[in-house]
């Protein structure tokens, strides 16, 4: 049974089956001409929201990018820095091996101390060395404040502990730089875990060589005081005074107890006596003015002579821990310019992964819509021409 | 005699038929219009001697194509209609609101944590600062515009609510005039045009509202909407009112008259175009603009949490950064007492967003979700040293409230519009952390401490200078007193500021915790004022802003996708329906062309017989002349 039709319900579906075509050429040819499959959000709500969210993603990763370069070139001004800071020290360890020779003259050493001074002030104004905006790059947070000042011998720090914190990544941090309390004032002196030193008023020629910890089990970190009770006998004593131990001596000897040793040059007398302390915090600043101090005060006997090579051992020895802390701060400032490469290869590749979503979601596949609207256009044509013709038909044209 | 007459009720017939033939022809293009059709019968003759011979032909009947249930089917699609194209029209002004780029919430919130981003890479330059500056008052705007947006979309469409209760009135009294035609027309009259007017009528009130319709004896048809109240009853018809909300006068919702009171038809109402407003209202913009508030409310709660938690360049600690108004409280219109609320939000991670009622029984109150009016649970006892908690909200009462008197709070909907920038100076961004741990150089152990956080910014003592310092290597005293056992790696907390000392001090070393004055190249509060954006804080925790905002996009962009989807299954099952009612109703001109013929062809028939008659007259006459 075919269903009756009538002239206005067929007038009027084939005009409204023409006008939705011409409304989806319509939305065709604007995406064409915009290259976008999504005009408004309304064109498809759950893809807006989705490319919204790609977007936020996006514009973070961005962010990142921009917070990576910030603190590249911060950590590489670090880096300069410190990179100078070690060649000084260097420097300064070269002259203080000259300056340990027994053949040189006073005269000769007290040019050394000169040249200690010049790079000593060259030090300082390494630690106050300000950055690209004329902050101070090892004052913490405090980077306003000049974080090194000088009064006689003594240096303070005005920085304080603060390390500023970027964000390169979701949930990833690095920071942008280190406090001068770290890299130049928290230097442990002697050799990282005790100093040996020589009492002043010592009568002998006794003088501290390499000194090292064996056992850390037997070290408890107390102090002790190695006493000459004859040219060829010490004994050792703790802080309470209690015996710890006692042997013969030779030059060249090594005196070994509770875990530590070094080892002792020259001739002490009697009553000659060392100190063996825990190492304690120095700035590397104090360390070089003692051993400018000392190579300048010069030797003019035997016992002055020990007294010179026992400060510039010492201030050797402080030398090589100052070294290894500029040198660790340099390694830190490397595995961060390190991670940082790492996080933004992680954030390049989020980035193109975040935009090649970003474009299947909006973009037109203009393959697809070409031969779409060339299809629609067709049907719209077929429509038209049957519109044509089957209005025409009337049983009136024949009355 | 017999011929004459029987030939002449032919012609007054095929002439009845080709009238309502060249009427329908004539109404082709009528909308609503019902194809006629003329019935013919032949008349009953009497009985003579030799049998019965018919007395010709006679119009019994001119009647209307017509299918009621079809019609129904047309009038239940064209209500789902009415309800979806408004649905689609206004749900779409919204999800572009909300997720076109230009004037969304996502661009600027983005921007505006950029710049704090920006701001914790430099964090003591005054012009970065002022950006941020310039990025919050943005952000601030954007809240309030688009709410302001939403707020108007609401006006809008409490206005288009008028105007549809004022058109489905007109209608309501055209029906009911027409039903007054009909009933006085009687029921033999066949008032096709006037039946065909009134399913046009019915069929433009169905697009308003969904209505039911029973057809009574004296050809009447009584109107009814919602649960069954009478529209129309006969030729009495009943106006609908619009009334404003209890609690908010500006909210339209509808009522209708009857036996000289108003019946509130609160949800009962549906379908239509009236429907679909109330359900986009209810359903879509209300809830969007709660989420947008709660959205706004966790936002400046906890950016300003943690800008008080920080120190500004100045080295004072920071204040708020954003204002916003509290929760809104609206006593019922109709309350006889004078109970008052004040509320404030206190718990962002159970703050709902939706609307409460207080409701007074006479002596205490009970909390009622209005939505669904279930009970909800809350604690407390209303006083300013107990207040009733619930919805994330601690609310007092005070006043003196009467038996049955209701009060509204609305936790969230509209805040979002009174959210305001409250720094204007560069140099009052708190970007530093309040105060900053330090390691005394003559230390000998080798202990470290973490950076000080401040877990309590509103500790008075929160800027005094605190000492730890160890007594030996498992205690240490705070400030020279006391005696603590010392854990490596446990949080000490003192004066409001946390640290973590790790590692083996030795007897004598010294930590100190001290304001961070002067620090201005520190950023540790501006990097956890940049995490608001992404931290959990709303629903019990597991929600960020972010997320949040997200979701009521995706949300809003979902409900338009399904009526989109919607709208397009529901037209074409209303061209379905109105395709079936045209193939019973509707005018075929070829259909009528060959009537035209049948008929013409009849009555020339007709008109051959009487002549044929004129004939046997004349026969007759000539006998008797010759």
């Amino acid at each position: 049974m075919t269903q009756r039709i009538s002239t206005l319900s067929s007038l009027n579906s084939q005009i409204s089956l023409m006008q939705r075509l011409q409304s989806s050429i319509d939305l065709t040819g604007r995406q064409i001409a915009s290259g976008r499959r999504i005009l408004t959000p309304a064109d498809d709500p759950i893809s807006s929201a989705r490319a919204i969210e790609l977007r936020e993603s996006l514009s973070r990763v961005n962010q990142f990018g921009r917070n990576a370069s910030v603190v590249m070139s911060r950590l590489s001004q670090e880096e300069t820095a410190l990179t100078a800071t070690n060649d000084i020290l260097q420097r300064i360890r070269v002259l203080a091996l000259q300056a340990n020779n027994s053949t040189l003259g006073n005269e000769a050493r007290s040019q050394i101390g000169v040249e200690l001074r010049a790079n000593l002030n060259e030090l300082v104004k390494l630690a106050n060395g300000k950055d690209g905006n004329g902050a101070y790059m090892f004052a913490g947070t405090r980077e306003n404040v000049q974080p090194v000042t000088q009064s006689g011998s003594v240096y303070a720090y005005n920085g304080d502990d603060g390390r500023r914190l970027i964000q390169i990544g979701e949930g990833r941090t690095v920071a942008d730089g280190d406090p001068g309390s770290e890299v130049f004032f928290r230097i442990r002196n002697g050799n990282g875990t005790f100093v040996a030193s020589a009492d002043p008023a010592n009568a002998g020629t006794g003088v501290v060589g390499s000194s090292s910890l064996i056992d850390a089990s037997q070290y408890d970190r107390d102090t002790y005081t190695v006493t000459f009770t004859a040219p060829d006998t010490y004994e050792v004593r703790d802080s309470s005074a209690a015996l710890v131990g006692s042997s013969t001596f030779a030059p060249g000897d090594t005196i070994a107890f509770r875990g530590i040793q070094f080892t002792m040059n020259g001739s002490p007398e009697t009553g000659d006596s060392f100190t063996v302390e825990p190492s304690r915090f120095q700035d590397m600043f104090s360390m070089v003015d003692d051993l400018a101090t000392a190579v300048a005060a010069g030797a003019n006997d035997g016992p002055a002579q020990a007294r010179m090579n026992n400060a510039i051992n010492q201030g050797l020895n402080n030398l090589d821990q100052a070294i290894g802390s500029v040198l660790s701060a340099r390694t830190q400032v490397g595995s961060r310019l390190a991670i940082i490469e790492d996080q933004e290869n992680t954030n390049g590749a989020n980035a193109v992964t975040f935009q090649e979503t970003l474009a299947r979601i909006e973009d037109l596949d203009y393959a697809e819509a070409l031969s779409r609207l060339s299809q629609q256009t067709a049907v719209l044509e077929a429509a038209q021409k049957s519109f044509v013709r089957t209005q025409g038909l009337s049983l009136f044209n024949f009355l | 005699m017999g011929i004459l007459n029987i030939s002449m009720t032919g012609l007054a017939a095929f002439q009845r038929a080709l009238d309502v033939t060249s009427h329908n022809i004539a109404n082709a293009n009528t909308e609503g219009y019902s194809r006629q059709i003329t019935t013919l019968a032949s008349r009953i003759g009497l009985t003579a001697g030799d049998g019965t011979v018919g007395a010709g032909v006679k119009v019994s009947q001119i009647k209307r194509s017509y299918d009621g249930l079809m019609m129904r089917q047309l009038q239940g699609a064209t209500t789902g209609v009415g309800r979806l194209q408004i649905l689609d029209e206004m749900t779409n002004r919204v999800n572009s609101l909300l997720a076109d780029p230009n004037t969304g919430l996502n661009s600027s919130l983005q921007t505006f944590f950029g710049s704090v981003q920006d701001l914790t890479n430099d964090p003591s330059s005054v012009p970065t600062r002022q950006a941020m500056l310039g990025q919050a008052d943005g952000l601030a705007a954007r809240f309030r515009a688009v709410d302001d947006q939403m707020a108007s979309l609401n006006s809008e469409v409490n206005e288009r609510i008028r105007q549809a209760v004022a058109e489905i009135n007109g209608l309501a009294q055209s029906i009911s005039d027409v039903n007054t035609k009909i009933a006085t027309a009687g029921p033999d009259a066949d008032p096709n045009d006037l039946l065909d007017l009134r399913d046009q009528l019915v069929l433009r009130l169905s697009s308003l509202v969904a209505v039911q319709t029973i057809a009574q004896d004296d050809g009447t048809l009584n109107v009814f909407i919602g649960s069954g109240q009478g529209l129309i009853i006969g030729t009495t018809p009943q106006e609908l009112t619009v009334v404003g909300n209890e609690f908010d006068s500006t909210e339209a919702r509808i009522a209708i008259a009857g036996d000289g009171s108003l019946t509130p038809l609160e949800n009962s109402l549906s379908g239509g175009t009236l429907g679909g407003l109330m359900e986009f209202r209810d359903r879509v913009l209300s809830p969007a603009r709660e989420s947008l508030g709660q959205t706004a409310i966790a936002f400046v709660q906890a950016f300003n949490t943690q800008h008080r938690s920080g120190m500004d360049l100045r080295g004072v600690l920071g204040g708020d950064f954003f204002d916003i108004k509290p929760p809104t409280i609206l006593p019922s219109s109709r309350n006889s007492g004078s109970g008052t609320a004040t509320a404030t939000v206190n718990d962002i991670g159970a703050l709902t967003g939706q609307d409460y009622v207080l409701t007074f029984d006479g002596s205490n109150y009970t909390v009622v979700d209005p939505r669904d009016n279930t009970a909800v649970a809350f604690s407390g006892t209303g006083t300013p040293a107990d207040p009733f908690v619930f919805g994330g909200m601690s609310v007092e009462v005070g006043g003196a409230p009467a038996a049955g008197d209701r009060i509204l709070v609305r936790s969230s909907r509209g805040t979002a519009s009174t959210m305001q920038n409250l720094i204007t100076d560069p140099q009052s961004v708190a970007m530093s952390a309040a105060t900053r741990s330090r390691v005394d150089l003559n230390n000998l152990g080798n202990a470290a401490i973490t950076p000080a956080r401040t877990v309590d910014a509103a500790d008075p003592a929160l800027l005094t200078t605190a000492t730890i310092e160890f007594l030996d290597a498992t205690t240490y005293s705070i400030n020279g007193a006391g005696s603590f056992a010392y854990t490596s790696g446990d949080p000490i907390v003192i004066n409001g500021s946390e640290v973590v000392v790790t590692g083996l001090p030795d007897a004598g070393d010294r930590f100190i915790i001290e304001p961070n004055f002067g620090g201005t190249g520190d950023n540790a509060n501006g990097l956890l004022l940049s995490d608001v954006q992404s931290v959990d804080l709303l629903d019990g925790g597991v929600v960020s802003i972010n997320e949040n905002y997200g979701r009521l996009v995706s949300e809003v962009g979902s409900t338009t996708n399904q009526v989109v989807a919607g709208l397009q299954a529901s037209l074409a099952v209303q061209r379905n329906a109105e395709a079936e009612v045209l193939s019973v109703s509707g005018v075929n001109l070829d259909e009528e062309a060959a009537r035209l013929v049948q008929l013409q062809q009849a009555y020339q028939a007709s008109a051959q017989a009487i002549s044929i008659a004129a004939t046997l007259f004349d026969t007759l006459l000539g006998m008797t002349r010759r």
